[in-house]
């Protein structure tokens, strides 16, 4: 059972992951705005964070940056529906655990769910 | 009449007819006078005799035969007393004893030295001009009686009267010779335009013409208006150069346009370097300006060996061979200044066709009668033309970018109007589309007119490519971009409708209801296939294409999806 953080600007997408993961038992809380869910993290413990790269006003890199200065432990899996190169390693080099290109199958998305938790 | 008297007449006409006879017998002037001078003094029992000659040019006397008497004595400046010299200019015979005594000049110390005691002047007239004096000297003081003195003044009228005759017929002779040497010396310096050679025949000419030893040519200099030896014979290269003569008298005098003749060089105060002339042996001078349509362009010297008093047709003949000459000369100047030109102009035009030839472009040269006036070797090379073929030939003919079917060429518009015109356009060579583009750009003479037209043809065909590609490129790069953002836009949508139908499939039990969940997953699994493809197509990378540009190289970049 986990504590995660589900960050996408499209609600629809936010509402999908947190379906999908509150079926796996852990514990999902979903957000549409970037700075919400700094704060977020910021007072309570979050185990991992599902971020979409491309937001409203950051983008998902610079959202887990905040993030990990708040919680260097923090673990991350990083959804985009735009890959570049350039994003993939920032993410990598600020510790994201995963970096899927979306649209994910959902099976897949439980499976590096469970793995980046294991970690 | 007495017996005496008979005797003394009788001997007085022997020796009349004996100098008679004697100056009779040749027709040169100085033989007269050496013979007189030489034949005289036993015929009238004297000691010596001179014969000195009226030069007009100094307005002196100077000495034309002598006999008995030194050098040194002859070269005195002063012949005689004022009131002698007075008396001879009157037409009045003088006869004198102890001259050497009553002596009121300062040149008596030469006659004492010379033992000169007893002196009879007389003036040589020939119509009633005083042409000369024949003196008669004697070593002991002798009184001349006055039939000897009215004898001798009869001889001294016979002589002037030979001198007159022979120097008339030398004039004569000498005419004849000249007009043939004239006519000799005309041909050869009209016959080239060669200065040096023109010069050349004057100075080698003229001398043996004229009977003096050597003829030097000074041309003024028209950077430095001063004279300058340009040719010379007969004199040595010391005498040449022994230093300038543009301050002389005599140079100022013929650079006015006046001849000047000088009898005695190596005293005479209107020309300088007297020793140098003495050495060089010249006696007298004669100097003639040279002249070209009355323009005084230079100075012509006849240098004489001997004592000359060159004639009014001497000066004649050599005044018409000096403007004769300068006639040539001013030509020649002129041929070799045009030939200079002409060289220069032809250094100029090579220059340019170097050039021309080295501009990677092809260019004609056209003039306004639409003629080809040059071309370079790009274009001649291009079109396998030969630059004989070319010039001179129509436009048209030459050109293969003349459009037969146009109204106006680009030429004919410029030729109109004045003014440049560039034209880029099409054409087919062999097997290839080529693009060229033609600057036709005319030169305005003063008046406002077209003096040349230079057509430059620059074949841009690769840049007319380069361009095409690089639209196409871009053209490309947008239907890229608005795939990949399209991609982009529909992941998400497409991820959270995905995901919702794999949910609703995992909570569907009707075998029915799930093999048409499956179906719609399947649908969207195949949509989410083509936008990764999509999306890994906008990961273009590019390929060298020309230069430094590149262009995308799609089917290497599109990977087979993984899920």
């Amino acid at each position: 059972m986990a504590e995660i953080l589900v960050l996408d600007d499209v609600l629809d997408a936010v509402v999908l992951v947190k379906k999908v993961l509150t079926r796996e038992g852990h514990h999902v809380r979903t957000f549409t705005e970037e700075q919400e869910a700094i704060d977020h993290v910021a007072r309570h413990r979050v185990d991992l964070a599902v971020l979409d790269i491309k937001l409203k006003k950051m983008n998902g890199i610079q959202v887990l940056e905040e993030m990990k200065k708040l919680n260097p432990e923090l673990r991350a899996i990083m959804l985009t529906g735009y890959p570049t190169l350039e994003t993939a390693r920032t993410a990598i080099e600020l510790g994201a655990g995963e970096y899927c290109v979306k649209p994910i199958d959902i099976l897949e998305l439980k499976e590096k769910v469970a793995e980046v938790l294991t970690r | 009449m007495s017996p005496d008297t008979h005797f003394i007449e009788n001997d007085y006409l022997k020796v009349f007819q004996e100098v008679t006879r004697l100056i009779s017998s040749v027709h040169d002037a100085q033989e007269v006078m050496d013979l007189v001078v030489r034949r005289l003094p036993a015929l009238l029992e004297v000691d010596a005799a001179t014969i000195r000659l009226f030069d007009r040019g100094t307005n002196s006397f100077v000495l034309g035969a002598a006999w008995g008497v030194s050098d040194e004595y002859l070269s005195r400046s002063t012949i005689d007393t004022d009131e002698v010299m007075s008396a001879l200019l009157s037409g009045r015979p003088t006869a004198r004893k102890n001259i050497d005594v009553s002596c009121d000049h300062d040149n008596c110390a030469f006659i004492s030295k010379e033992g000169v005691k007893s002196a009879m002047s007389l003036p040589i007239i020939y119509k009633d001009q005083i042409t000369g004096l024949l003196r008669l000297l004697t070593k002991d003081r002798r009184e001349f009686a006055q039939a000897e003195i009215n004898f001798a003044m009869s001889l001294a009228e016979q002589v002037g009267l030979a001198i007159a005759t022979c120097q008339m017929f030398q004039e004569l002779e000498n005419q004849v010779r000249f007009f043939s040497a004239q006519r000799e010396i005309s041909r050869l310096v009209n016959s080239t335009l060669n200065l040096e050679q023109i010069l050349e025949a004057i100075v080698e000419k003229l001398p043996g013409i004229m009977g003096v030893k050597g003829c030097t040519i000074r041309l003024l200099q028209p950077a430095t208006n001063r004279l300058e030896l340009v040719a010379a014979s007969g004199v040595s290269k010391k005498y040449l150069t022994r230093g300038s003569i543009n301050r002389e008298d005599s140079i100022f005098k013929v650079l006015k346009g006046e001849p000047v003749a000088i009898y005695d060089a190596a005293n005479d105060p209107r020309v300088n370097y007297h020793a140098e002339i003495r050495e060089e042996g010249i006696r007298s001078i004669l100097a003639v300006p040279i002249t070209n349509d009355q323009e005084i362009i230079g100075v012509l010297r006849l240098l004489s060996a001997h004592h000359r008093s060159f004639s009014a047709n001497d000066t004649h003949f050599a005044v018409t061979v000096a403007e004769e000459g300068g006639n040539a000369i001013e030509k020649a100047r002129l041929y070799r200044k045009i030939s200079l030109l002409f060289n220069q102009i032809e250094e100029h035009e090579r220059f340019l066709q170097t050039i021309l030839d080295a501009l990677w472009l092809e260019l004609l040269v056209i003039g306004p009668d639409q003629r080809i006036i040059m071309v370079n070797k790009h274009f001649l090379a291009r079109h396998g033309r030969r630059e004989e073929e070319v010039l001179g030939q129509r436009y048209p003919s030459v050109s293969p970018w003349h459009d037969a079917t146009g109204q106006h060429s680009p030429l004919e518009q410029v030729l109109r109007s004045c003014k440049p015109r560039t034209v880029v356009k099409q054409y087919q060579e062999a097997d290839r589309e080529r693009w060229f583009e033609r600057q036709l750009a005319p030169i305005i003479n003063g008046q406002g007119a077209v003096d040349f037209v230079i057509e430059a043809v620059h074949d841009i065909t690769d840049q007319v490519l380069l361009e095409q590609e690089h639209s196409q490129r871009m053209k490309l790069q947008g239907v890229i971009e608005m795939a990949g953002t399209a991609a982009h836009e529909l992941n998400t949508p497409l991820f959270a409708a995905l995901g919702t139908a794999q949910l609703l499939r995992d909570d569907v039990a009707d075998p029915e209801m799930s093999a048409e969940m499956d179906l719609v997953i399947n649908n969207m699994k195949k949509m989410a296939a083509l936008t990764r493809e999509m999306i890994k197509v906008t990961g273009f990378s590019s390929n060298a294409y020309v230069g430094s540009t590149r262009i995308a190289a799609l089917q290497s970049n599109a990977k087979p999806s993984t899920s």
